[in-house]
């Protein structure tokens, strides 16, 4: 090759132009599903013009009443749910990675739970639970457990996954057993992480926890619903503000100590 | 060598265990178990409580199956389960498109200070609020109906991806911008064969991403009459209808692996350029990129 040719460009293929009209034409065919058109939008602003007159001023005077006792309970429901839910998910990540698990059963079967219980949604959990304890923070409280339970057991296990090997063989060179091994060399370099994850999961939950109460699991989202039965948007706009500070000031606050930890 | 023989004349003492470690432990102890016990109390949850409820589950599930498999049943959930997939598919497409463009304007090596505070707040902002309370504020406004919930997942999926997606041209090589402003490239050069090559494939791997979790949303925002499965789970579960509520969480399990699985294969196909390494799982290396998922 001479000192100064023109690399060759890369090759043309026609396989992203393929997919590139596919997914346009999902696309539109999904648009229209759904229901988009911007005639209907604009006059959608119209109508949610003169709707959002509803919603100002927010009623301050019933709030102070009537907030505070379900937004503690939410709270509460979160906290109670992120500290369970990460314990339990502490063995439950160990099996579930091919590093840490005890034999390969354990591993295929852990695995799979977990990206079953991954696929249903919190509010699906609180709908079950709901179902099947009754209507109650207790219902939401469980949710949140199932759903901490499922994004921690996911997090960790692909950090065990990625965990230096060499202590834990080391470990097991001087006699340990294995739960011995694994406890003294993996957990406590994927312990920083676990932290960080609990902290995150906390948020996610708090921010959940507002709306379980939709479905009738308590808290804050119990508050809304009756609200909205009632047609007092002033009402809910006061509830949107105080959960809108109150999560934007639990985020913050993790993502800082989260930065800190890592 | 001859040093390795001085040593083991005399054994090594053991290290000393770190100092510190005894208050941190009760530190840790006051920090979670303080709160758990006046969580448990105010909730009124006690241990036996929770130990029963499993069973009580176990009663729930064990009356769903065998599930409602009847082709009447199958031929509610199914359109149902796609109009899931329709509202996450557009959600996620409003999200990708704004956050891309407002990504750019984030990054703090591409934009002025000013200007990457407001965007990231506005993010930050848009963050805070869950789709579901989106979806319930627009539902007066909107009506009842999947674009309702369409909307709610686009605009939650603006400061997510927005975020993520900030943080990804933030961490791009300057190199080929210089190069290319040496050249005598103009800005629109600069972003088209500086930055969009190197951010592109995370930035579309979290696109997918995001359309996993969307899904999920979108089959629960039914709930509230925002469109997708989550109406008919609730009509059956309301009127105790268990083989087919049974049904419809179990179409929507097998609907959502389907997908998790294409397109997390679609993901590390397009991070780690071949088919079978590893790929989503960095995802979640970065701390920061723990912020949202």
């Amino acid at each position: 090759m001479t000192a100064g040719a023109r690399p060759a460009p890369p090759k043309k293929s026609v396989r992203p132009y393929l997919v590139a009209v596919a997914v346009t034409a999902f696309t539109i065919f999904a648009a229209k599903e759904v229901g988009l058109s911007l005639s209907q939008l604009t006059e959608n602003f119209k109508t949610g013009r003169d709707f959002l007159a509803r919603f100002f001023p927010p009623d301050w005077e019933w709030a102070k009443e009537n907030v505070p006792g379900p937004m503690i309970e939410t709270i509460q429901v979160a906290i109670l749910a992120a500290i369970i839910g990460c314990s339990v998910a502490l063995p439950i990540a160990f099996w579930a990675s091919k590093l840490t698990a005890n034999n390969k059963w354990v591993y295929y079967i852990d695995k799979w739970f977990l990206n079953v219980i991954r696929t249903i949604p919190d509010i699906f959990w609180a709908m079950l639970f709901v179902t099947g304890i009754g209507y109650g923070p207790f219902a939401g409280l469980l949710a949140l457990i199932m759903f901490s339970l499922s994004i921690m057991g996911k997090l960790l296990s692909e950090t065990i996954d990625s965990a230096d090997p060499g202590p834990l063989e080391a470990a097991k060179s001087t006699g340990a057993g294995h739960t011995q091994a694994v406890q003294a060399s993996i957990l406590p370099q994927v312990m920083p992480n676990y932290v960080a994850y609990a902290l995150y999961i906390f948020e996610l939950d708090i921010r959940a926890s507002t709306v379980l109460g939709i479905v009738g699991a308590g808290g804050i989202g119990r508050v809304l619903e009756a609200q909205r039965a009632f047609f007092r948007f002033d009402r809910i706009m006061a509830i949107v503000i105080v959960i809108f500070v109150f999560v934007f000031l639990i985020e913050q606050v993790s993502v800082f100590i989260r930065r800190r930890l890592v | 060598m001859t040093e390795v023989f001085r040593d083991s004349e005399e054994p090594t003492a053991r290290p000393e265990p770190r100092r510190g470690a005894k208050w941190t432990r009760w530190l840790i102890v006051a920090v979670l178990v303080i709160p758990a016990i006046w969580a448990a109390l105010g909730l009124g949850v006690s241990l036996e409580r929770i130990l029963s409820a499993p069973a009580d589950m176990w009663n729930i599930i064990k009356a769903m199956f065998p599930p409602d498999f009847s082709s009447k049943q199958l031929g509610r959930t199914f359109p149902k389960v796609l109009e899931s997939l329709y509202i996450a598919w557009i959600g996620t497409m409003i999200g990708a498109l704004f956050s891309f463009l407002l990504s750019f304007a984030a990054a703090k090596n591409l934009s002025p200070r000013w200007l990457t505070f407001i965007i990231r707040n506005l993010f930050n902002a848009i963050r805070a609020f869950p789709e579901l309370l989106l979806a319930f504020i627009f539902l007066p406004i909107f009506g009842l109906g999947p674009w309702t919930g369409t909307l709610a997942i686009g605009l939650h999926s603006i400061g997510t991806l927005g975020k993520l997606s900030s943080e990804v041209i933030e961490g791009i090589d300057a190199g080929p911008l210089e190069a290319i402003d040496s050249a005598g490239g103009r800005r629109i050069s600069v972003m088209r064969f500086g930055v969009l090559p190197q951010v592109l494939p995370s930035i579309v791997a979290y696109w997918l991403y995001r359309f996993e979790i969307n899904l999920r949303v979108s089959a629960f925002l039914g709930v509230i009459g925002a469109g997708g499965v989550g109406a008919e789970l609730v009509s059956q579960l309301r009127f105790r209808n268990f083989p087919a509520a049974g049904t419809v969480l179990l179409v929507t399990i097998a609907v959502v692996l389907v997908i998790d699985t294409v397109s997390s294969m679609i993901r590390s196909r397009i991070i780690a350029g071949k088919a079978g390494e590893e790929g989503p799982t960095e995802l979640f290396e970065e701390p920061s990129t723990v912020g949202v998922l």
